[in-house]
């Protein structure tokens, strides 16, 4: 019963360790064949006939950052009504349907994209298929049935409210986003997310659930011509493209360190900090992975989890994480430690990254980065989930086909100069948001100690912060 | 439902382990194709090729967990196994995890009521590391900087329990449900005793529990088995046992009567969990109560989530949890988060209808084939991983043998309309049953009394019951 959205933070943090695990020589293990399909969308399929299951995975440019000012979460409750059956299928017979197959069909909202999609058995690809077709075709999104997912919403909100790391990323993305269309969780907020209407969701389905430019992916037990047949045959009727979205400016965090409390009866100081980053597009976004993988990005081989929970046993979680999406995102650390600890273990982080600006990583460090940010390429394919998102991404980011092959040069090329260019460049100890959740009073953040580590002074109070 | 704690909180998808199933083919190929051995100093070996990608996934299980703890001394095996990061009379303190990651690998480790495992998922033609790395550390542990990793853990606990109040209800849950048997604490041990623990505690556990003949290799990946069968007698085979470990005696009383327990804790929402005895799968019950757990929780057209979710709009969420695979009878537990304005009471009366109603008529021949086939799925999807296929494969080594996965299909099937109403009256009944709430005190600090927090327990950040590294 764990479906809190804080988790997601935790969980972020930590991801990054998994997402910068991007591609590897050996892509020839995956096979993929990519197609235009009649109905205007791209079609990428990998065989692969081990077990008698399927997955596919159908993205569309209706993620959250197409949520209008005012109207945040209605992506994400589109997507989730979605799921509620079809024109003819009330929602409780379209459940029955799925799970009387033991599949499972989901769509979700996420910040760049919402993703359709189902697993199941082989014997029923064609049934499994047949029912998501009809939910993005002909799906019902009935009154009843929109406002009864908007309650189930704004409960599911509030009890993410109860989660330190949940709201400690809301202040974080909304404090440094503001209304630009990453500012706001895809889940929105229990004020906007009680705005909207069914029409609202309606209007939102018809505008952007299109399938000029939308990808599906699949992989599993499938005929790659059977599949190609059945989606020109029965995947009809969302023609036309969403129109372009202007890139908005890319966040900027004022000089100094600004901080922002919120107060919670907890016992663990949640901590985000952090600034704007760059896009995938960004040719950066390499060296600046190798970068991120050292300072905070790379699990225990990182300079932050080494010296924040190793060496001083501040923290469970720490680590930080480049969110590259189709528009620049944050670049952000986050961690949790003990109220009392909160200033020291934030003093760590800045310290650290003055320590990346100011002197080359060792040759040993890099090239502990580029073995391992190439070397685990192959982890990516062991689940047909993986495979399928990795492909999403091959098209949607416009990396390419051989992106695989391309990909180990890209890594093997960083130098420790360019590390610490992008120290330079990325990282802004002088120019950042700090965000704790926490008990204030035990934590009793030193904003003018920090100021002082931050600025790359001795700082006289440094001794005094627990 | 118990708990178990990673290392690192990387994988929430993994903490579905234990969720399983059947499937005749899948089933049947997979066990068939695994090749055992025992080296003589009783360290038992399975192997699995898996040529599905160029990758394999190297774990290595010791049957010590929380079970194994006494009191004064709980926390003490998660606590030994993030020692086990911390260095070796040949590697210093998180080398372990640096050269896995230099190799391409990714690693971690995991620790539940039942068993302490570490994994390593890492590219084929690096298998040989793992294999030296976990030779070293089960013969050579030397722990450094255990105080600050103490303090790790302590922090941990902040965040997995102290900080989550679902999991703080549980653990309350947990220690009124069982009074003898060690299923009494929480994995990641109370917070008095984590600060208690020392060095020499460590030392001496590592000492009893890992040791070649307490200790189970499972392999799976693309490689030949009899090189990495070979491989593995090579580097595990001069290790040296320990003391026979002590088995675990305790027998849970049997419950007469119903044990209520409170919390209140910094929340807003209230919650409660209700807790049943129930047997493992070395009673003919599990398969039943799986069903039952199915036709209650899984899916979006389950009876708690249709009702309570869906047509009452009265919880967050709700759902039933039972793994058979516990090593000691352990509990069916059936928990809810209620919305802004719901009383607590009302939901607990109409789940009890529900539990109810399995009781007093039996489920129709649709919603029994409907569970089936969702455990169906679910057995074959949990095979697309080879971690999960390797910890599948240990769980049932464990438990006896890897042999008694080919049993799950045929018991699963067996199970009758009549056989869920049987279990349900025998173990869904208020004398079996221990209730917690959750009293939210808010979660500003001025809200909360003079208590201040702290006092929390666990919460299931996965709903299984492991603490991970």
């Amino acid at each position: 019963m764990n479906r809190q959205p804080g988790r997601n933070l935790i969980v972020a943090a930590a991801a990054a360790i998994i997402a910068l695990v991007s591609l590897a020589p050996q892509a020839q293990a995956l096979q993929i064949k990519r197609m235009t399909l009649s109905n205007g969308a791209i079609l990428l399929i990998s065989e692969e006939h081990q077990l008698p299951m399927v997955t596919v995975s159908i993205a569309f440019d209706a993620g959250s950052r197409r949520d209008p000012v005012g109207q945040e979460g209605l992506a994400a409750l589109t997507a989730t009504c979605l799921s509620q059956g079809t024109k003819s299928l009330s929602a409780a017979d379209f459940n029955q349907k799925v799970d009387f197959m033991g599949s499972s069909v989901s769509v979700d909202a996420g910040r760049d994209y919402a993703t359709a999609g189902f697993t199941s058995l082989t014997k029923y690809e064609d049934q499994t298929l047949k029912l998501l077709v009809g939910i993005l075709t002909q799906p019902g999104l009935r009154d009843a049935d929109i406002e009864r997912k908007r309650a189930e919403t704004i409960a599911d909100l509030k009890a993410a409210e109860e989660e330190p790391g949940y709201v400690a990323g809301i202040r974080f993305i909304k404090t440094l986003f503001g209304n630009s269309p990453y500012g706001h969780r895809s889940s929105g907020t229990p004020e906007s997310v009680a705005k909207l209407t069914p029409a609202d969701v309606r209007s939102f389905y018809h505008k952007y659930y299109r399938l000029g430019g939308a990808v599906i992916a699949v992989t599993g037990d499938v005929q790659a011509d059977k599949i190609k047949a059945l989606l020109e045959q029965e995947l009809t009727g969302l023609s036309g493209s969403v129109p372009a979205q202007a890139e908005p400016a890319a966040p900027t965090v004022g000089k100094g360190v600004e901080i922002k409390l919120v107060d919670r009866n907890v016992s663990q100081a949640n901590v985000i900090m952090g600034f704007g980053g760059i896009a995938r597009s960004n040719p950066d976004y390499y060296k600046l992975q190798v970068m991120n993988y050292i300072f905070g990005g790379g699990g225990f081989a990182s300079r932050l989890m080494e010296v924040v929970r190793s060496e001083n046993g501040l923290a469970y979680f720490i680590g930080s994480g480049v969110e590259a999406g189709k528009f620049p995102g944050a670049y952000a650390i986050s961690l949790g430690t003990k109220n009392a600890s909160a200033n020291e273990a934030i003093k760590l982080v800045l310290e650290q990254m003055r320590r990346m600006q100011s002197a080359p990583v060792s040759d040993a460090e890099l090239q502990s980065a580029k073995k391992f940010l190439v070397g685990s390429f192959p982890l990516k394919f062991d689940r047909q989930s993986s495979i399928a998102s990795f492909m999403l991404q091959v098209e949607l980011y416009g990396l390419g086909l051989d992106y695989a092959e391309h990909y180990p040069k890209l890594i093997d090329a960083v130098t420790t100069q360019d590390v610490q260019q992008m120290a330079q460049k990325y990282l802004h100890p002088d120019a950042i948001l700090v965000v704790a959740v926490a008990n204030q009073k035990e934590a009793a953040i030193n904003q003018q100690m920090l100021s002082e580590v931050a600025a790359g002074q001795e700082s006289a109070s440094g001794a005094s912060t627990h | 439902m118990n708990n178990a704690i990673f290392r690192y909180p990387l994988i929430a998808a993994l903490t579905v382990v234990t969720t399983f199933a059947f499937l005749p083919r899948a089933n049947a190929g997979m066990t068939d194709a695994v090749k055992t051995e025992t080296l003589p100093n009783g360290l038992k070996v399975l192997v699995l090729e898996n040529h599905k990608a160029p990758v394999a996934s190297f774990n290595v299980f010791y049957r010590v967990g929380s079970r194994n703890e006494q009191f004064g001394k709980t926390g003490i095996s998660h606590l030994c196994e993030h020692l086990m990061f911390k260095g070796t009379h040949k590697i210093g303190p998180e080398e372990f995890s640096k050269i896995i990651q230099e190799n391409g690998g990714e690693d971690n480790a995991m620790t539940s009521t039942d068993y302490t495992e570490y994994f390593e998922n890492i590219n084929r033609d690096r298998l040989s590391v793992p294999i030296s790395l976990e030779a070293d550390r089960m013969a050579n542990f030397a722990p450094q900087q255990f105080d600050k990793e103490r303090s790790v853990v302590e922090e941990e606990r902040r965040l997995r329990t102290d900080d989550q109040p679902e999991d703080a209800l549980d653990e309350q849950v947990r220690a009124a449900a069982f009074v003898e048997h060690p299923y009494h604490w929480p994995v990641i041990g109370w917070m008095q005793d984590i600060q208690r623990l020392t060095l020499n505690d460590a030392l001496a556990y590592h000492h009893i529990y890992y040791s070649p003949q307490n200790a189970l290799i499972v392999v799976v990946g693309d490689f030949n088995a009899n090189t990495v069968l070979k491989q593995i007698a090579e580097a595990f085979g001069a290790v040296k046992n320990g003391p026979k470990p002590p088995p675990v005696t305790e027998v849970e009383p049997e419950q007469k009567g119903e044990r209520r327990v409170e919390l209140r804790h910094a929340a807003n929402l209230p919650a409660f969990e209700e807790a049943y005895h129930v047997p493992n799968l070395t009673n003919p019950d599990a398969f039943p109560l799986e069903i039952a757990s199915e036709i209650l929780s899984d899916g979006k057209s389950s009876r708690l989530y249709k009702d309570l979710v869906v047509d009452k709009r009265m919880v967050v969420d709700v759902g039933a949890g039972y793994d058979m695979t516990s090593f000691d009878p352990d509990l069916f537990v059936v928990e809810a988060q209620m919305r802004p304005g719901i009383k607590t009471e009302d939901v607990i009366a109409e789940t009890d209808k529900q539990i109810a109603e399995l009781r007093n008529s039996q489920v129709s021949a649709n919603e029994l084939q409907k569970a089936k086939n969702l455990e169906q799925a679910e057995f074959v999807f949990s095979q697309d991983s080879i971690l999960r296929e390797a910890m599948l494969l240990g769980v049932y080594q464990m438990l006896g043998n890897y042999k008694l996965l080919d049993q799950y299909l045929p018991g699963i099937d067996k199970v009758t309309a009549a056989d869920v109403q049987r279990v349900a009256r025998k173990y869904f009944v208020d004398s079996n049953r221990t209730l917690g709430v959750l009293v939210p005190t808010g979660v500003l600090p001025h809200e909360m009394g003079g208590g201040g927090p702290g006092g929390g327990g666990v919460r299931h950040a996965e709903p299984i019951g492991q603490v991970a590294r």
